[in-house]
């Protein structure tokens, strides 16, 4: 019996408008265009929602040099995070808006505005408290904890690339949630709520998210 | 409220898309979403701070504060749709659950801004 060229599933051989990775993960049962859409929102949060506002964040944190530098770390890991699944969305056939205006409107979590700007319409009259800056960075990190999870739970089973990468980002924004209830359990009640906090290695090292060979141990 | 009132109790209809209604009650100082919850519904949600569509609900009676949504406009009340993660029961309500795409496409046809996913 000679061998012959039998197409498998749904892509033929040498077809280039179709992917057999998106293929097999549709065929388990995976709503491919609706996770695009999911992946699309939680971008522009992390892009528009936290990196650009957390960017404002960090310049009213003068005094509490401790609590700038982990903001730091989690403004440029909700960075990495963008970059980390900006990829998969194009793996997958989808692409960002052409808009940045569009792209920001449809962030998954709301914006992470200075306190005392009314969401962003003026500066503050007075430096807000810290206490204040830590509570909207806690809160956007628990958006993004559960759109995150949401993320896992759709792949878990069926896709387990996009479930990697959502996976890498969550373990980020878990350690970020623990830091800022650390930080303003402190500042605000006086109380200790250790969150096994480590300095990273370099300013948003992103530990779990950043992309880098294993094998040799990045650099 | 003063010292001896009681606080405020609302009874909540939910109306599932398997066609079951179930009624819970609500304190007026917690979000509607927690009340069902807490009865053992399984409701969806993500955000949960009132900015996304996951826990959309169509209100068919009854009124409810949105003070603490992030994002939620006089057309979505005007539409009868509500945020539940982040709504308070001011009345008795009704309320048809699993409503984000239609809450959705309200928002696209208002040209609000909206997340895309439901």
């Amino acid at each position: 019996m000679s061998e012959t060229s039998q197409p498998t599933g749904a892509v033929a051989p040498g077809d280039v408008n179709r992917r057999v990775g998106v293929e097999v993960i549709r065929e388990r049962g995976v709503d491919v265009e609706a996770l695009i859409e999911k992946l699309i929102d939680n971008a522009a949060a992390e892009f528009a929602s936290t990196y650009y506002y957390y960017s404002i964040l960090r310049m009213y944190l003068a005094g509490h040099e401790d609590y700038k530098e982990i903001c730091e770390d989690a403004r440029l890991e909700d960075r990495q995070h963008y970059e980390l699944i900006l990829p998969r969305i194009y793996e997958l056939g989808g692409s960002l808006p052409y808009s940045l205006h569009e792209f920001a409107d449809r962030a998954g979590c709301p914006a992470a505005y200075l306190p005392g700007t009314d969401n962003g319409a003026h500066p503050p009259a007075e430096p807000p408290p810290a206490a204040e800056i830590l509570t909207v960075l806690l809160e956007s990190e628990r958006c993004a904890i559960r759109s995150w999870q949401a993320i896992c739970d759709i792949c878990a089973g069926k896709d387990p690339r996009t479930y990697d990468l959502a996976a890498r980002i969550l373990n980020e924004e878990i350690e970020h949630e623990a830091w800022f209830i650390e930080l303003l359990a402190m500042e605000r009640d006086g109380q200790v709520r250790p969150s096994g906090h480590f300095r990273r290695g370099a300013p948003g090292e992103a530990p779990y998210s950043r992309n880098r060979p294993f094998a040799h141990g990045g650099s | 409220m003063t010292g001896g009132e009681q606080p405020a109790r609302y009874r909540v209809t939910f109306e599932l898309p398997t066609g079951e209604t179930r009624t819970v009650e609500a304190g007026g100082e917690e979000y509607v979403l927690t009340a069902g919850r807490r009865a053992g519904l399984e409701l969806p949600s993500r955000c949960e701070v009132g900015w996304d569509l996951a826990c959309a609900v169509r209100v068919l009676s009854g009124e409810l504060d949105h003070t603490d949504a992030r994002r939620y406009y006089d057309q979505d009340r005007e539409a009868g749709y509500a945020l539940i993660c982040r709504a308070k029961p001011r009345s008795d309500l009704r309320l048809r659950t699993h409503q984000a795409t239609a809450m959705r496409d309200h928002r696209y046809a208002h040209h609000l801004p909206t997340p895309r996913a439901v």
